[in-house]
């Protein structure tokens, strides 16, 4: 045997998925800076699972249907910059065997190579001493061995796998903040779980295939706006048989009414039957309101705080199509509508007091997938869309939902921090062009210079500033500006080390770990040091980042 | 006897002594605090406004009175033939809409006319310049009004507020700058083009709310006012409330951005306007310059 045909295939990417997720949590701690935010880990375990999930659904596998499978859900899953990458992987590899009955070596060398073309491609700067180069480096070995002559697939599969330990460990040669915390790249380590999965499953290790992910995890994978739309319990569905067909105002204050007692609204009418979908804590009232229109038929009620999770997620996607099938053509599009990342109530509120469209709940700790981006754009109705990411790991999910997007104009302003996408919200002018906003905003964005307080979760040294387990850090993306015990000094010291000449303004949002008083009293003592600049305070109620600081 | 007079209100910023320099006639705007009526620059100093509307005492603003307007417009024309009145924005106010009922009488028919060219401020004051200037020319009131009338787009204003707090209070408030009631605290920035006031952009920053109103000047001249090329071919002018200091230092780098345009006119914004706006608002306007300034050299 030194073909893999779809059955085995199938279950060397369940395996990989699955050896993936059991690392988790210790790639998770692969982090370069200690900040309680390392979600490599999770990130990639959320996107092959995303894959491994549609997979599981198909009864008779064949190379065409896995690779159509995992292409799409794991593109739609992905999540973090290395969960964009790896979906990227995927993607290239299936496009090389979807035609085929099965893998033999030199497809297998083809395949990899397919990989990390389309990987490079849809990373804008590549960088070295990443997941991208142990997968180069995977490939190269594997077009080694098959230019070779081996065919043996046992060989090649052990061979790209000790290939790619190898690689990884120089990572930190190449990227120096890898070396200076001591760790080899985490995306990288999770690219060699998925490969030593492969083998293990290839050679026949036992292994339990299958799907069952963790509770922290399955509670994760819950789309956020999942969690939103729940406060209405009973998805309800029913055909009203019509007595007459409905005038338009009839339809209309049906719909109204529906709307007034919950939501995710779907409803089709023609002139003998109107199909309704309702999420409403109340369906006896909607039954009701349907019964003066006629007989009902087909009717189902689900309490869905009850549901398996899984019929949850599948129902919402099929719900999100069907909704946007049927509701676009109701309302004309607004011109410009906003996507913003944020965590936190009080973030959440000042986005949307700005004029944000949707929030999507995500951050350092939660990087939502595309799939999640793709939602909010769907419910966001305008011909151009602006998404803010508000994070570096969510950049890529967000290019990748615009790829995605063919009926909407969608813009990623590549926002790094909350106080950018708070600035860009800020500083759109609706009387300019698109083009001219982007511009703009960009070059914005560009003079809000952000500072974040966290705590270390482990021992480590960063630029020559040893930091102890429990520490307070303040970090402005690259770089550690202060460390110490007490959180408002190091929070002052933060502040100091960003204020110039130049700052006028110094915004700062306070976390909910944070007492409004003692916000309140770090904020006074910032004005007295920094008298000439204006010092606005927000609560933010943002998790795990006691405060969020900008200047500019 | 010369034959036409030009009449304005003191939302020019136009003061008393200056209308005598320049023979022309301003009406003082009444102002109506703890139940008094006091009028702009003659019984009422601007200090003593600010004092009033920092000490939180309500100051109501209404029209003149029928009174006022036609016994200043019956003194005018004890010496001229016939006259322009020149007020405020009827997109602000509705002592335009009045004037021009007052205009309807038999007495003034043929002799006063009434300019609807929605001008504010400083641009209101440029257009009692262009008034003379034509008037100096030897055109009668008919033939300025509609020169000015028919020049009316050819202004806007950008004005950066410190705070949204009068503005609401004062209920002069369109949806769209409600919406900029938000949690931040934001220097909005709000246009006047023709008689529409609105929101324009919004800033965080003195900084950048300056940058935000030089930028929507010069796409305005770019795109409306004859061109960035055109040297002369512009009025700038900077108008604040009790803003002074920033309002010079604006001027200055101004003049600095646009040198082809000369010296950029500065006054206070007029306490009616301030009323509704309060303290701390710097404004930025444009406006093209009339043909006629080139034929008349």
């Amino acid at each position: 045997m030194n073909t893999i045909d779809a059955q085995l295939f199938a279950k060397m990417f369940l395996a990989g998925a699955k050896n993936l997720e059991s690392k988790k949590e210790w790639i998770n701690e692969l982090n370069v800076f200690p900040v309680p935010d390392g979600d490599t880990g999770t990130n990639m375990t959320m996107t092959i699972m995303s894959a491994a999930r549609e997979i599981a659904d198909i009864d008779e596998p064949n190379l065409e249907n896995l690779s159509k499978a995992i292409s799409s859900g794991s593109l739609r899953g992905a999540r973090g910059n290395s969960g964009v990458i790896l979906s990227q992987l995927f993607r290239g590899f299936t496009k090389a065997i979807r035609d085929k009955e099965a893998i033999d070596v030199p497809l297998m060398a083809v395949a990899l190579e397919k990989a990390v073309e389309t990987a490079y491609k849809a990373v804008m700067k590549p960088k070295e001493g990443t997941i991208l180069t142990v997968a180069r480096g995977v490939s190269v070995k594997a077009r080694e061995l098959a230019d070779a002559g081996c065919e043996d697939m046992a060989e090649l599969l052990a061979a790209i796998l000790a290939e790619a330990e190898v690689v990884l460990e120089q990572t930190p040669e190449l990227l120096p903040v890898l070396k200076q915390a001591g760790v080899v790249d985490s995306g990288g380590q999770g690219f060699v779980e998925v490969l030593r999965g492969w083998n293990d499953a290839y050679n026949g290790v036992e292994i339990d295939y299958t799907l069952e992910e963790s509770a922290a995890a399955a509670a994760k994978a819950e789309p956020v706006q999942e969690e939103v739309d729940i406060k209405f319990g009973y998805c309800t569905e029913f055909i009203i048989l019509l007595e007459r067909p409905l005038r338009s105002r009839q339809e209309k204050d049906l719909k109204e009414f529906l709307e007034s007692i919950g939501d995710s609204i779907v409803m089709v009418a023609d002139d003998d039957i109107v199909k309704v979908h309702v999420h409403t804590n109340d369906p006896g009232m909607a039954l009701q309101r349907a019964l003066t229109y006629g007989q009902l038929s087909n009717m189902k009620i689900d309490n869905m705080r009850l549901e398996h999770k899984e019929t949850l997620f599948k129902k919402a996607e099929k719900e999100a199509g069907e909704k946007a099938a049927v509701q676009v053509p109701e309302e004309p599009r607004k011109d410009v509508g906003f996507i913003a990342v944020s965590v936190g109530d009080g973030l959440n509120e000042i986005f949307e007091s700005l004029g944000a469209d949707q929030i999507i709940t995500g951050g350092q700790t939660m990087n939502p997938s595309t799939e999640d981006i793709l939602k909010a754009v769907d419910k966001v109705n305008a011909d151009h869309i602006f998404i803010l990411p508000n994070n570096s790991n969510i950049i890529l999910a967000a290019n990748q939902a615009k790829s995605l997007v063919k009926d909407k104009d969608i813009i990623v302003i590549p926002t790094k921090t909350i106080p950018q996408g708070i600035t860009a919200m800020i500083s759109f002018v609706p009387e300019m062009s698109i083009e001219e906003n982007v511009e703009n905003i960009t070059s914005e964005i560009g003079a809000v210079k952000t500072g974040e307080v966290t705590y270390a979760v482990r021992d480590t040294t960063i630029d020559d500033k040893e930091i102890k387990c429990g520490d307070y850090m303040g970090i402005d993306g690259k770089t550690v500006l202060s460390v110490g015990a007490d959180v408002t000094q190091v929070t002052l010291e933060m502040v100091n080390a960003m204020v110039d000449e130049s700052t006028e303004l110094i915004s700062l949002y306070y976390g909910e770990d944070v007492s409004p008083e003692d916000a309140q009293k770090l904020s006074d003592r910032i004005s007295e040091l920094h008298a000439d600049c204006d010092v606005e305070m927000q609560r933010g109620g943002q998790p795990i980042y006691y405060y969020i600081v900008s200047a500019e | 006897m010369s034959k036409t007079a030009i009449v304005c209100d003191s939302n020019t910023a136009i003061t008393q002594a200056q209308a005598k320099e320049m023979g022309i006639y301003v009406l003082p705007s009444p102002f109506h605090i703890e139940g008094q009526t006091y009028y702009e620059d003659v019984s009422l100093t601007t200090d003593q406004f600010y004092q009033k509307l920092s000490d939180k005492i309500d100051v109501a603003t209404s029209q003149p009175s029928p009174e006022a307007v036609m016994g200043l417009w019956d003194r005018a024309l004890e010496d001229h033939d016939e006259l322009v009145y020149i007020p405020l924005s009827s997109g602000l106010s509705g002592s335009c809409s009045s004037a021009y009922g007052y205009s309807q009488e038999p007495k003034y028919e043929g002799r006063v006319y009434v300019i609807d060219n929605q001008r504010v401020s400083v641009t209101q004051r440029q257009s009692v310049l262009d008034a003379m200037l034509l008037a100096d020319m030897g055109k009668g009131a008919k033939e300025i009004c509609d020169i000015l009338t028919e020049d009316k787009f050819n202004s806007s204003i950008y004005i950066m507020l410190d705070t949204l707090y009068y503005l609401k209070k004062g209920g002069r408030i369109t949806p769209a700058v409600a919406a900029l009631g938000t949690l931040l605290r934001l220097k909005p920035v709000l246009q006047i083009q023709g008689e529409k006031l609105d929101t324009y952009a919004k800033a965080r920053t003195v900084k950048q709310g300056k940058e935000i109103m030089i930028d929507a000047v010069k796409r305005d001249i770019k795109n409306r006012f004859g061109g960035l090329d055109n040297p002369g071919g512009v009025f700038l002018s900077i108008a604040h409330t009790h803003n002074l200091e920033a309002a010079m230092e604006f001027k200055a780098e101004v003049e600095a951005l646009f040198p082809q345009f000369g010296e950029v006119h500065v006054d206070e914004l007029s306490l009616v306007i301030a009323c509704h706006l309060g303290p701390g608002a710097l404004a930025l306007t444009a406006t093209k310059k009339l043909p006629y300034y080139d034929e008349s050299l």
